[in-house]
This record gives C-alpha cells, structure tokens and sequence, in this order.
C-alpha cells in the first residue's frame, strides 16, 4: 500500500506554497468585489479525510452554502468551499445582488477565484498546469454531506480557513482543497525537491 | 524553414478556424467593455443575427443582459488568467435563445453554461463558450419533480406505516419462521418488548393454545403459500388470555419472489367472554325450561291421574259391595290403560317439543298454534281465560319447528302467567296471522292489564323477570335470541292501556346457514 500520508516536512512547505497563492487570492477577490477588502493571514492544514469528517460535525447545527469545483492536470483533485448564510447574506448585500439566482451565481463566482488562483498558484511554484471544470453548488444540511463517500476517495485534505473582512462587514468561508491519492505521490515528489532547494 | 513555420502557423489558423466555424457551441470573443470581436457560425445559426451586423458593436446593445455581472467575470477571468463561469444552474442563460424542441417543454430559452477564458492579455480579449444544456436542465428539472412527488410518497408512507404500527395487529415472519416484525399495537396487547419478539420463532415463540387440527392446518397453509383464516388464543406476557381473529397472508417482493409471511390479527376477547356468558345464560335457561316442562307435565297429569284415583275407588267400593263384575272390572282396567298410556304420551310430546332438534321443515302455522295451545289448556281452563286462533290454514312456514314452537309457548305462557292473581272478566288471549310479501307476521294479545313502558325495555334482557316468585326472567330472553338468531326474524313488545301485543314477524322459507 502507498503512503498517502504528508510528512511534518512536507506539510510544511505545502503551507508556505499555500500562503504564497492566497495572498495573490486575495488581490483578486478584492478586485472581483470591487472593494477594499483585506483577508486575515489564513488557518492553513493539511488533514486526513476522517479529520475532515469530523470538522464537518462542528459545522452541523449551521446553514452552509457548499459549492465544490473539480480541477484536472498532473496535480488534480476537487476544492469545496464552504460559506455560512450570514457571510452570503453579506455578499449579496455588497454586490446588490437583487434575487437568489444572483447569490447562487456569486458564491460560485467566489468559489472559482478562491479554488482557480490558489491552485494556479500552487501549481506554478509546482511546475506545472491544471484546468477547471464548473464549479457547482448545493445547498445539503452538514448531516448529509458527511453521508457523502465521494469524500472516501480523497485521503489528504488541505483547510484554508478565511475571512474576508470590509470596512463594515465580514464574509467567513472554509476552502478544502482535496487531492486525489494519486497526485499525492506526484505532490511528495515535488515538495521534496522544493524542500532540497530550500536546504 | 522559416516559410515551413509560416505554413505550419496558416494551418493551425485553418484548423482553429474551421472548429470555431463548426463546432457544436456558441463562441463570442469580446473586450472588457463588452465590444464584440468575433461571433461563430452556431451562434449566428442560433440567434439568427449575422457576425456582420453585430461586430463591434457592444454586446449589452445587441442582447437584454445584466452587463455588471458580465464585466465583473471578464475583468477576473483577465486578471487571473484562468476561465470564469456561468452555470445554467444558477444562471440559467447568458444570451436569449429562443428553442423549439418538443422534448425541452420546460424551458423557453436554451439553458448555458458558459466559460469566459481569457484569450488576448494585451488586447483585453476574452472568449465566451456556450454549451447547450438546455437537455440536462430539463432532466434535471423531471428530475427535481420525481423526487419531490417520491418525497411525498414516501411521506405519506410512513405515515400510513405509522399508523398501521399504532393501530394494527399485525405480525411479519420470514420463510423459517423467524419473527422479522412486529406492530406496536400488538407489543402492548401481548405486554412484550420488541427485542423479545424480534428474531423468535413464530410458531413456538408465543404460549400459544393451538389444538393439533389447527397447526397442522396453518403449516400446510404456510407450506402451501395460501391465504389463511384462523382463530388462535394466546398468552400475554402477563398471562391474560387472549383469542384473535387471524389471517395468514404470504409476502411476496416487489419481483415476485416469496419472502415471507404477514399475520393481521383482530382482538375477539370480548366477543369471545360476551358469547361465552351468553352460553351460560343459555345453559340455565334450558334448565329453567326443563322446570316449566315438568311444571306442565304435572298441570297435565294431575287430571288423569284423579281420574285413574276415582276409578280406583270406584273399584274399591264396588267390590266392599260385592257388586265387583267381571265386565265392570274390564272397563276400569280399559280406562286405566288409556289413560297411562295418555300419561306416557305426554311426556314424549312434552319431551320431543322441547328438545332443541333443529329438525327443518315446513310446517301448518295453524296447527303448530293448536299443539302449543294443547300445552297450555289445562291452565288456561283452570283460569278461565278465552283463547282464539285467528289464522288462515293457508298459512305454512319452513323454520325450525321445535324452536319456533317453545317460544310461542313462552310468549302464551307469559299471556297466563299475567292473568294470575288478577281479577279481570273475559280473560283473552287472541293469536293473529297474517302472509305478507316479505315474512309472515303473528300477533299474539292479551288484557292482561298490559305492561309499563320501562318494564317494555327490559323484556328481552336476560335475568329479568316481574314475577317475585318462579319467574327465571329467562323466558323472554330465550325467545328473543331464538327468533332472532336462530330463526332470523324479529320480535316486538308494545303494550296501551289493559292491552299487551307481541309481534312475531318470520321469514317466510328460513335459509339454513351460518348460525
């Protein structure tokens, strides 16, 4: 059986390459929203997918808004993004948004700059390229999602915890950018080169 | 090499070209402000607008479309390098596309989802790709409905299984016997937990009282497969006998195969305690009809037997005279013997009317009222009371005889019963028949002084009686369940003034069946 598992190493230098993409996220959806907007220096870590599970328990008595969007290249996997009501509620408000198609569209909108300049990012410092299919959403109670298996298939997850904050308001997500087994192997190898440049 | 490149370059151009051209999705090239660069043959196709007549010109001027939206995915789309989206989930359409396919009946406008990719970094260029998933939201949308009516179904099951596990007796074992289910209702019923029943046999489990005959006949129905219809008592937990009305239903999948069986039970207890009292009541009350036959008996022997007393002293003092002769003596001993053998004629009469035969026949109204009265004479002399029989002789019913012979002679009896102790001129009991289309209808009247309206109803209750002494108060009960369970008719008590009517109204052919 192969190894999934990131080593303390690993998973360090994993955290810095994400830092390095979610500042440049943060530019964007500041440009996207069209605001001053400024976002905390992330919770990053890299979990395994029964810690996932249980984080999602924290987050049953909540309504959430759950979009997932699937990327495919050497480094591939699925990103799901998590937003509560309020943060949306906020969103909508900033962008004037008028109905709940718009809202819908917007957090996918979100979804796409965080999962797109994050892993576009990552995969840069990586050496190489991933495309993105549509993102899509659901609006499923947290009891559901952890029925879901699809997160079976996916051993290591990476958690970026953000707010977004405006001068008045504040918009809290949760991006778990899930890599298939797979690419793990394909990750190891490259963050262990990047990791014998460093030393 | 350079002209190679150069041809390579117009090739690729010609390919890109061409795919633009004939591809199956709409392709718009546009600049951050909206200015359309390019628009394909599909899209042209479509929306019926030519690429000539709109190029350059902005694309919020051509088509109804929420432009701030648009901008603001364009400029991310370029400042991130990488594809934005609509979704015709959320979005449902960019550019209005009018359709005409009948299979797509849910929408008007085709569904789209759409990839801005940024295509020219110095110019501010990107592309729109629309791909038609009017065909996908439409079975997204059949789908949503199915799932939504499914939901209801589902909820209006569980309610129903809700309400069958509260209120139905009912019982499910698979194809070994093993209890895989068991209702509510039945648990408190039976006073057992589910875990005690759950996973028992069905044929041990309960402290059933089966006999033999019957649970060879419920294995081979079980055997069989067949429905089958039983009734089977069993203990509660807390040792209270109960009887159940039963049927075995196989159970079969929704493929048809057999998977086990479903028991539903009805609680008879009462039924079964009310029908078991009602054979006590029944059982005394024959007894009480044995004390009136011997009664009545006794009313008719007294007579003869005064008669063979006198012939006896006839004889006696005859011979004290010596005037015995031989012919006188001849007479006595011919008078003698018929009246024992009138004796012992009696009490087979007596013995054969009130055994309860059920012999079936058809019968002389007429004269089943003559023999009855036959019974009752004697008293009726002795009190002076009238009777007539005011009955066609056309008259004939098929019933049971004997039956309908014992109440007449209740009802008549409790006519003289009534006359006793009071001092009433012209005593009378008059008996009425009448054939009607649908029965035929007897009425039997005294002025007897009649009967107050609370006593009128409680004459058919059993135990109840008027008369202090004697009285079993089981006469009437008798006859009423008689007539009307036995021989399906109805009777009726009214009384006015000095006057007491009972109405006898009787099939006129008895069906013989379930009792």
């Amino acid at each position: 059986m192969l190894n999934y598992e990131l080593t303390e190493d690993e998973r360090d230098v994993l955290q810095e390459l994400m830092n390095v993409a979610y500042g440049s996220a943060t530019a964007v959806v500041a440009d996207m929203l069209d605001a001053f907007a400024s976002l905390n220096i992330p919770n990053i870590s890299v979990i395994t997918t029964n810690e996932l599970l249980s984080t999602f328990d924290e987050l049953k008595n909540e309504s959430y808004f759950f979009a997932t969007q699937s990327f495919n290249g050497e480094f591939s996997g699925e990103s799901a993004f998590f937003i509560d009501q309020e943060s949306a509620n906020n969103l909508a408000h900033h962008l004037e948004l008028e109905n709940e198609e718009d809202l819908d569209d917007a957090i996918l909108e979100l979804t796409n700059v965080l999962t797109s300049s994050l892993t576009t990012k990552l995969s840069q410092e990586m050496d190489t390229e991933v495309t993105f299919s549509l993102p899509s959403l659901s609006k499923v109670s947290m009891t559901s999602i952890q029925e879901t298996t699809t997160f079976q298939h996916y051993s290591q997850v990476i958690v970026i915890d953000t707010d977004l904050n405006f001068q008045d308001q504040k918009i809290h997500g949760k991006i778990f950018i899930l890599t298939k087994d797979e690419s793990i192997q394909w990750l190891k190898t490259k963050l262990n080169s990047i990791l014998e440049l460093l030393i | 090499m350079a002209q190679n490149k150069t041809q390579q370059h117009i090739r690729t151009l010609d390919i890109a070209k061409k795919i633009v051209a004939n591809i199956d999705n709409g392709i718009i090239v546009l600049n951050e402000d909206l200015y359309i660069y390019h628009y394909n043959k599909w899209l042209e196709h479509h929306s019926g607008l030519k690429e000539s007549d709109i190029l350059d010109k902005k694309l919020d001027d051509v088509f109804k479309i929420n432009s701030k939206t648009l901008k603001r995915k364009i400029k991310t789309a370029l400042r991130l390098q990488t594809p934005t989206f609509y979704t015709a989930s959320t979005s449902k359409y960019l550019i209005p596309i009018k359709i005409n396919q009948i299979k797509n009946a849910n929408f008007e406008y085709m569904q789209q989802d759409v990839s801005i990719i940024p295509f020219d970094e110095e110019k501010g260029l990107v592309a729109l790709i629309l791909t038609d998933q009017t065909i996908m939201a439409n079975t997204n949308t059949l789908l949503e409905e199915n799932i939504q009516t499914i939901k209801e179904l589902n909820s209006n099951l569980l309610k129903e299984r809700e309400t069958i596990d509260k209120k139905v007796l009912v019982l499910k074992f698979d194809s070994s016997f093993r209890i895989v289910d068991i209702s509510q209702a039945l648990l408190e019923l039976l006073h057992y937990e589910k875990e005690e029943m759950i996973g028992g046999n069905f044929l041990f489990h309960e402290k059933y009282h089966m006999t033999q005959e019957l649970q060879m006949k419920l294995v081979s129905a079980i055997q069989e497969l067949k429905v089958f219809e039983f009734e089977e008592n069993t203990l509660s937990a807390h040792g209270y006998e109960i009887y159940f009305k039963s049927t075995l239903v196989p159970q079969y999948s929704a493929k048809g195969t057999h998977i086990g069986f479903i028991i539903f039970r009805e609680n008879i207890t009462d039924a079964k305690h009310l029908a078991q009292s009602q054979e006590k009541i029944l059982a005394s009350s024959r007894s009480a009809a044995m004390g009136e036959m011997v009664a009545m008996i006794a009313h008719q022997w007294r007579q003869p037997l005064s008669l063979i007393n006198t012939i006896m002293a006839t004889l006696k003092i005859k011979k004290e005279l010596n005037q015995l002769q031989d012919d006188s003596i001849n007479e006595a001993f011919k008078k003698i013997q018929n009246t024992t053998t009138y004796l012992s004629d009696t009490i087979d009469d007596f013995r054969d009317y009130f055994k309860p035969n059920k012999k079936y026949s058809e019968v002389n109204l007429l004269s089943l009222f003559e023999n009855s009265i036959f019974f009752l004479k004697e008293e009726m002399h002795q009190y002076s009371i009238n009777y007539s029989l005011e009955i066609p002789d056309s008259i004939m019913i098929v019933t049971y005889k004997n039956e309908l012979l014992q109440s007449i002679i209740n009802i008549i009896k409790n006519s003289i019963d009534a006359f006793k102790d009071k001092t009433i001129k012209n005593k009378t009991i008059i008996v009425k028949a009448e054939s009607k289309e649908s029965h035929i209808a007897i009425i039997i009247k005294d002025n007897a002084g009649g009967i107050s309206k609370e006593t009128l109803k409680k004459v058919f209750e059993p135990y109840f009686s008027t008369k202090s002494k004697n009285g079993t108060g089981l006469g009437l009960y008798m006859c009423h369940t008689i007539v009307t369970q036995h021989l399906k008719g109805q009777i009726t008590m009214h009384s006015k003034d000095d006057e007491t009517q009972t109405l006898l109204e009787l099939p006129h052919k008895l069906i013989k069946g379930k009792q």
